[in-house]
């Protein structure tokens, strides 16, 4: 939070681009995690990342607001957009052959398992509500509820409820299609 | 960021979403993508700037277009020609069904100008004349296609009484019409025409056909390539009136 704080105090007297490349040191890191998430293909996660900067960047009405909410909020929605997008094509079966496995040591039946569940699990988050998948993927990365609802302008009181709803969904809509899996 | 002091519902849902975690071991390359995010906002910089300068380009041009009278005449005769091309190419394309009877005429607009050599042409001196009255343009495709044929309607049917007057409406005036016309072996009178007589004869594109009868009455009027057998047909029907019988 400090270093996006000073990004920002920066961005007065400074360039904007060492503003942007201050903040992308800082967070682009998460940033790519959070949408490797919903993202299968981590290169493809990388690049959304860079993108994501790029449109902060673009947009300077966001570098003077709630930078670090701003960039979470675009991530998750820009990994959103892409999960939706690949299921929209129907390739996720084609896309299982991308996927790269997470450490040498794992065997091939620890990939396929994870790559099955992580499938399962992506798909089920395309068909939600797309405001219901956000609380879930930031949830997923550990954001605490007033972190949520932050990073998603809302109500902090209201975060719980809707998160639950969230997880309520998301177990309904799982079990109906994999069952108690 | 402050630590998360919520609990959650119970563990089935984050077991699931677990799976997403794409690993402690997975880093993304920040210097990578640095590289990557510089190189992008450069290439947006280019292109930026390059669509600045079209877009300027583009607004100059339209402007030079708008405003210097050269492209604007240009643009003008390409439409004027465009417009001729097409109605000498539709099966619909105004071809005059007939002369108009004596009684429905009405006078031609008369003007008086000088030829080529000089020598005044006045309208009102050749009643008892059938006179075709062709306004064109050195610039002209279709023009070109038609004179051709009034050069023989000259040969043809000057003894019987008709007399062909060119009009010419190019800007330059003679001194693009004199070397066309000695190119071209034009055999009947070309005088240089202004914006007023054409309005006259309802000139809004080129070539316009005008057919004079002897008593100075316009029979029939033609926008656009004239066909050239019909015009033939008219010349010899307002030939065939006397100048008793126009008069009616």
């Amino acid at each position: 939070m400090s270093t996006s704080s000073e990004a920002v105090a920066d961005s007065n007297a400074n360039e904007t681009h060492l503003d942007i490349e201050t903040l992308f040191r800082a967070h682009y890191g998460r940033v790519a995690r959070i949408i490797t998430r919903a993202v299968r293909d981590r290169a493809r996660s990388e690049e959304l990342a860079v993108e994501v900067f790029l449109k902060l960047w673009r947009n300077h009405k966001a570098q003077s607001e709630n930078v670090e909410g701003w960039l979470y909020r675009v991530a998750v929605r820009t990994g959103l957009d892409e999960l939706r997008r690949q299921t929209r094509q129907g390739h996720y079966e084609r896309m299982l052959a991308w996927f790269q496995p997470p450490s040498p040591a794992a065997t091939p039946e620890d990939i396929h398992s994870v790559s099955q569940k992580q499938a399962k699990v992506r798909s089920v988050l395309s068909i939600l509500e797309r405001r219901q998948a956000q609380f879930l993927l930031l949830r997923s990365h550990d954001f605490t509820y007033q972190e949520v609802a932050s990073i998603l302008n809302m109500n902090p009181a209201s975060i719980g409820t809707l998160v639950s709803r969230a997880e309520e969904s998301f177990r309904k809509e799982y079990i109906k299609r994999y069952g108690h899996e | 960021m402050d630590t998360n002091s919520s609990s959650r519902s119970d563990g089935w849902v984050d077991q699931r979403l677990a799976a997403l975690d794409p690993g402690a071991e997975w880093q993304p390359d920040v210097t990578a993508g640095l590289l990557r995010l510089r190189e992008l906002r450069v290439r947006r910089n280019w292109i930026s700037g390059r669509w600045l300068l079209a877009a300027t380009g583009a607004l100059g041009f339209c402007i030079c277009l708008m405003a210097l009278p050269s492209p604007k005449v240009l643009a003008h005769r390409c439409l004027e020609c465009s417009v001729a091309v097409w109605q000498s190419l539709l099966p619909s394309a105004p071809a005059q069904s007939g002369l108009k009877p004596p009684s429905g005429r009405s006078l031609a607009p008369d003007f008086n100008l000088k030829d080529a050599s000089g020598k005044d042409v006045k309208l009102a001196d050749l009643k008892g004349k059938v006179v075709l009255v062709n306004f064109w343009a050195t610039w002209c495709e279709g023009c070109q296609v038609e004179i051709p044929w009034f050069v023989e309607f000259q040969k043809e049917y000057a003894s019987r009484g008709l007399v062909v007057i060119g009009i010419s409406m190019d800007d330059d005036g003679w001194k693009s019409v004199k070397p066309w016309i000695q190119e071209k072996k034009v055999n009947y009178p070309i005088v240089i025409g202004n914006e007023g007589l054409g309005k006259q004869y309802g000139l809004v594109g080129m070539p316009l056909t005008a057919l004079v009868d002897r008593k100075g009455r316009i029979g029939d009027v033609h926008h656009g390539i004239v066909e050239k057998t019909a015009t033939q047909q008219k010349i010899r029907e307002l030939l065939q009136e006397s100048f008793k019988d126009s008069a009616n």
